[in-house]
């Protein structure tokens, strides 16, 4: 028993001597700035989330707060308090929202990505002007479309009255508005995600390609088997990416119709900025928050969880 | 060289010497105001006027962006246990925030001490001290940067359609619309700005023309679920689809002038801060008369319109403990600010009504009035003039009501009367505590 210790002990001693504690502290210490600023401004405020979800402000700022246990998520829930009247609704825009605009994007980058990988005719200012969009600041860019879209005197209608047409109230038609809101994301995005896509096609060896058609496989047959899957990081990258940007969309609400009309293009966190100027919903607020820390918990872990199963796959 | 070296020190002596006998009081003041004039180098101005007449205060302007950026600057100062400005420019309708908060002090202390406060108070356009009062009367702010909403007509389509006056109540505005409206969207009568998130404010006017304010006469009572209120409203949405003179849903704010301009629509109703800017690029004669929302009274008038802007607080949080001198400094720069050669000069500089009587017949605003006639219709259509909403947690009400009201009008919600009773019981229980 004795000698069993003591030899520990000294193999433990060796490797001690083998690598000096510094060596033993540096991973530690190289990732010690990152970790400290996500404790700071990641981690310290979910925590702080949590707790003060679970309480109901006081009226004045010098009162203390009341706990109310799962109350204020309660409130959230029920169709007929304020704070609940429309919380529902928000939150399957927000994925509906969310869902269609990677579901659009994405592909359309990849599309993008694929027809300006060959040679083309001015291929620069096709790739430029495709990447534009993400590069002009959010504000600037819904302005633009807000004037796009105007029932008067926006270019959209204008085009289709000079066909005949009615025109749509792009921003006050309830059926429409939410899909405005989502063409000018796609719009914005598509060209940002294009170049990962670009530079992930770079990446795979022309040789690949080579063989492939060796072997007598087709271009359809190259993409399906060799493009995608090689893409597969890629990808899985862009969709954390466009989900997260998806949900953190508030700029453009502002500039497009403030989440109206009746809350129809409202979307979660816009719904919380829209709350947050009132002290005494803070309690909301903090549960909404926590609501929608775990929707892209959710999101990115399955996101991780399908792309790692298919790994296993292959 | 050695007479610019002695002017240099005595310049530099005389000058710290004025610094020192300034330095005695000095007052923060944040404004928000976004209107097409250069407003940092007005009110540097009128900072500077007002140190003239008063030398040991100074004041220090701040332009602090929007009325929300504004607010929550002063929010987060409070918050955090600041002082916050010692005068600011806020939305008349936060008074309820602030006296929840205890965070500002009534105007009418200082009021009470004038030589003669009944002068002093009769002279200001009782509408636009709706917003300024508690239940009790007490006036706890000042009006400096006012508006109403208004109706702006383009005159000469209105004469090619036979229409010799504008609207007097709504049936009239209604044919007057149906009259001017082309098909397809290529020219709407009557455009009324519901869309963009907040139509709180338009709408009001359509309620207080058919003779119910939302607002009621505490900050506790408020009227959604009321038979004029959902006739208003039924109104609002027939605008634009039964009668279709307008968009269903209403225009969006900003392009709603731009289409009066452009021709596209014949009749909007706005703010009067956009009439500087109607009547400066107008290719036709723009009228502007009284808003006509209601339905026709005795003598065949259905008035009604609301007043917005800002008005002057004092603050004194709790923990801030401001001295009685710096708050009387404070007064008096709020005073300056309401007074009428300062209202004459801003409201001829802004576009903003001025807000005092006596100011109307104080030059630059007279002479400008005398040839913009439009001016002077602002001005009279106080008279049928009421409060803003407001109430206690008037952010969330305002919420409420702004998603209600554009749900109902963009037809999201089909049912008013249904949509309206559910906000009013959001409302009653969210002021249950306040009663």
């Amino acid at each position: 028993m004795d000698g069993i210790a003591r030899a520990e002990v000294t193999s433990r001693t060796a490797v001690n001597k083998r690598k000096p504690l510094f060596s033993l502290l540096l991973p530690y210490l190289l990732i010690a700035p990152t970790m400290i600023l996500v404790f700071i401004f990641t981690v310290y405020p979910s925590i702080n989330s949590v707790v003060d979800s679970l309480y109901d402000p006081a009226r004045n700022a010098r009162d203390p707060s009341e706990f109310v246990g799962l109350q204020n998520y309660a409130d959230l829930f029920d169709p007929d308090h304020y704070i609940g009247s429309a919380f529902v609704q928000i939150i399957g825009q927000t994925l509906i929202f969310a869902v269609a605009t990677v579901v659009i994007s994405v592909p359309l980058a990849l599309l993008f990505a694929l027809l300006l990988n060959r040679k083309v005719p001015l291929q620069g200012v096709w790739r430029f002007s495709l990447f534009y969009p993400s590069l002009l600041p959010l504000i600037g860019a819904a302005s633009i479309w807000a004037f796009l879209f105007s029932d008067t005197v926006g270019l959209i209608n204008t085009v289709l009255r000079s066909f005949g047409g009615r025109g749509v109230n792009w921003l006050g038609d309830p059926g429409f508005v939410l899909w405005a809101v989502i063409a000018v994301n796609v719009w914005k995005q598509a060209g940002y995600y294009m170049i990962f896509y670009l530079a992930g096609l770079q990446n795979i060896p022309r040789d690949f390609y080579e063989a492939a058609s060796l072997d007598g496989a087709n271009s359809w047959q190259q993409f399906r088997f060799l493009t995608l899957p090689l893409l597969r990081r890629t990808t899985l990258f862009i969709l954390v990416v466009a989900f997260t940007f998806a949900f953190q969309t508030v700029e453009q609400l502002q500039v497009l119709g403030m989440g109206g009309p009746g809350d129809r293009s409202n979307l979660l966190l816009y719904y919380i900025f829209q709350t947050i100027p009132e002290r005494r919903n803070w309690g909301y607020v903090n549960a909404m928050t926590v609501v929608l820390v775990l929707i892209l918990l959710v999101f990115t872990v399955s996101n991780f969880v399908l792309f790692e199963r298919g790994r296993e796959d292959e | 060289m050695r007479k610019v070296l002695l002017l240099v020190v005595l310049f530099v002596l005389l000058t710290s010497a004025s610094v020192m006998a300034q330095a005695d009081i000095t007052i923060e003041f944040y404004f928000p105001t976004a209107v097409d004039a250069p407003i940092n180098e007005i009110i540097q101005r009128y900072a500077d006027q007002f140190h003239e007449l008063n030398p040991n205060i100074t004041v220090v302007p701040t332009y602090t962006g929007s009325y929300t950026q504004t607010r929550d600057t002063i929010r987060t100062e409070l918050n955090g246990g600041g002082a916050g400005p010692d005068v600011a420019v806020m939305l008349t309708t936060d008074l309820y925030s602030f006296i929840d908060e205890g965070s500002i002090v009534p105007m009418q202390s200082y009021i009470d001490t004038l030589e003669d406060p009944e002068a002093f108070v009769s002279d200001i356009f009782p509408a636009f001290l709706a917003n300024s009062m508690d239940e009790e009367g007490t006036i706890w702010s000042l009006p400096f940067q006012r508006s109403t909403v208004i109706l702006y007509y383009n005159a000469d389509l209105l004469r090619e359609a036979g229409i010799e006056n504008p609207p007097t109540n709504r049936d009239e505005l209604l044919a007057a619309a149906q009259a001017l409206t082309l098909p397809n969207g290529e020219r709407w009568g009557l455009l009324v700005p519901f869309a963009g998130g907040f139509p709180i404010w338009v709408f009001q006017p359509f309620a207080i023309g058919n003779g119910r304010n939302i607002t009621g006469e505490t900050p506790t009572t408020v009227y959604m679920n009321d038979p004029q209120v959902i006739d208003a409203l039924d109104f609002a949405t027939n605008l634009g689809t039964e009668y279709a003179v307008g968009p269903a849903g209403g225009s969006v704010w900003g392009d709603t002038p731009t289409a009066f301009l452009n021709g596209q629509a014949a009749m909007i109703i706005h703010t009067t801060g956009t009439m500087t800017n109607l009547l400066n690029n107008a290719t036709f004669e723009v009228g502007a008369a009284f808003v006509p929302m209601g339905l026709p009274n005795d003598e065949g008038l259905g008035y009604g319109t609301v007043t917005g802007g800002g008005n002057t607080y004092i603050f004194n949080p709790p923990g801030a403990e401001r001295s009685p001198e710096e708050l009387e400094a404070a007064w008096l720069w709020a005073e300056f600010l309401a007074s009428p050669e300062i209202q004459s000069d801003w409201g001829a500089a802004t576009g903003y009504i001025a807000a005092r009587a006596s100011a109307w017949e104080l030059d630059p605003l007279a002479s400008l009035a005398a040839e913009r006639p439009q001016y002077l219709a602002a001005r009279d259509q106080l008279a049928y003039a009421a409060a803003e909403f407001t109430s206690y947690r008037a952010i969330d009400t305002q919420n409420i009501i702004n998603a209600t009201l554009s749900g109902v009008i963009s037809g999201a919600e089909t049912d008013a009367a249904a949509a309206m009773a559910s906000a009013q019981e959001q409302i009653d229980a969210l002021l249950a505590e306040y009663r």
